[in-house]
């Protein structure tokens, strides 16, 4: 058995509680006062500190330039331009607008008849007096 | 109940996602491409897998944006996506892996053996302008040889240092168990790096 295997897995796990920072305040006491005294949680402490300080420097990995149009691209492709709202013929057609340009559209073919005298909302007006004229007499 | 950690602007971010906003997407991309890159890498040991992988956590995060409650922070939901996407394709990786060695009958590939992990690059000799470099391989080895549950408790802890709680959201595990895998896989690691770089 080498030196390293001397530990116990008890004594691992309770000083990986440690420095997680997960220890409750007497437990954690308890350590402090072990690793004053006692040789092997000294190592023990020491060799967890520089395994997980060895894992933090780890260069973070970044991902390509090309990323985001990468992923974009994919949606694209897979989705046929569905996914995203400008692509899709439903949401490009600004249907809101369209109601409202409609209602516009409408509103003036209306007064534009009203106003007209040949429109045919007014009907035949000169039938219509021509009609009560003759009754009249 | 929503998650009150979420900012303002990520609720809108999330909101005009959910409208289908390409832009927001984008933003979205911006803020965590590189973490979740980080972890699939770290949790792949490859880049072309890692980025192929993270591709997919975006497309799956777009996909289904709209059963994302709110009830957590958003970065834990999309680091759970990710950690899910790693475990099927390191699943994948190890059944091709059988099927080539099958077909081709080849017993011995590079790195990191049976666990799922893709293999790492063999060791080159010693030389004091690589050492760094092969720090980092040793590091990278190392990570890619625990078992890939150790793996991701070790990767979202000391790599990403998220916090315990933040594991547990993330992998759907209990605390105790959280720790436990974390405490295996640090024991594990102290041995290997203990030999690798002859730690004392």
């Amino acid at each position: 058995m080498t030196e390293e295997d001397e530990i116990p897995d008890d004594v691992i796990a309770t000083l990986s509680d440690y420095l997680d920072g997960t220890l409750p305040a007497d437990e954690r006491a308890a350590v402090d006062n072990k690793l004053a005294t006692d040789e092997l949680w000294k190592r023990a402490h020491t060799e967890l500190m520089g395994t997980r300080g060895a894992l933090s420097t780890l260069k973070k990995a970044r991902a390509p330039a090309t990323f985001d149009q990468d992923v974009t691209a994919t949606i694209h492709k897979r989705s046929a331009g569905r996914f995203f709202a400008q692509k899709t013929f439903g949401d490009r057609v600004p249907f809101g607008a369209v109601l409202v340009v409609a209602l516009l559209a409408l509103a003036a073919i209306g007064i534009v008849l009203w106003s007209s005298q040949t429109g045919s909302l007014h009907g035949n007006k000169d039938a219509h007096e021509h009609q009560e004229h003759k009754l009249v007499q | 109940m929503l998650d009150p950690e979420m900012s303002e602007l990520e609720r809108t971010l999330l909101r005009r996602l959910r409208d289908r906003d390409e832009r927001a997407f984008r933003e979205l991309l911006d803020l965590h491409r590189d973490r979740v890159f980080n972890i699939t890498y770290r949790m792949l040991g490859n880049r072309a897998e890692a980025e192929d992988v993270a591709q997919e956590v975006f497309i799956t995060v777009f996909k289904t944006i709209d059963t994302f409650r709110e009830e957590s922070k958003f970065s834990t939901w999309l680091y759970r996506v990710a950690v899910n996407h790693c475990k099927n394709r390191i699943k994948y990786l190890a059944r091709r892996h059988d099927r080539d060695r099958d077909e081709l009958d080849e017993t011995q590939h590079g790195g990191v053996g049976t666990n799922g992990a893709i293999g790492t690059q063999p060791r080159t000799a010693p030389d004091r302008a690589l050492e760094s470099a092969q720090t980092e391989k040793i590091l990278e080895a190392a990570i890619a040889s625990l078992e890939e549950e150790q793996r991701i408790v070790v990767v979202l802890r000391d790599v990403e240092d998220l916090s315990i709680e933040e594991i547990c959201e993330i992998t759907g595990l209990p605390d105790g168990t959280v720790k436990s895998r974390l405490h295996r896989a640090r024991l594990v690691l102290r041995k290997k790096l203990q030999r690798e770089l002859g730690h004392d």
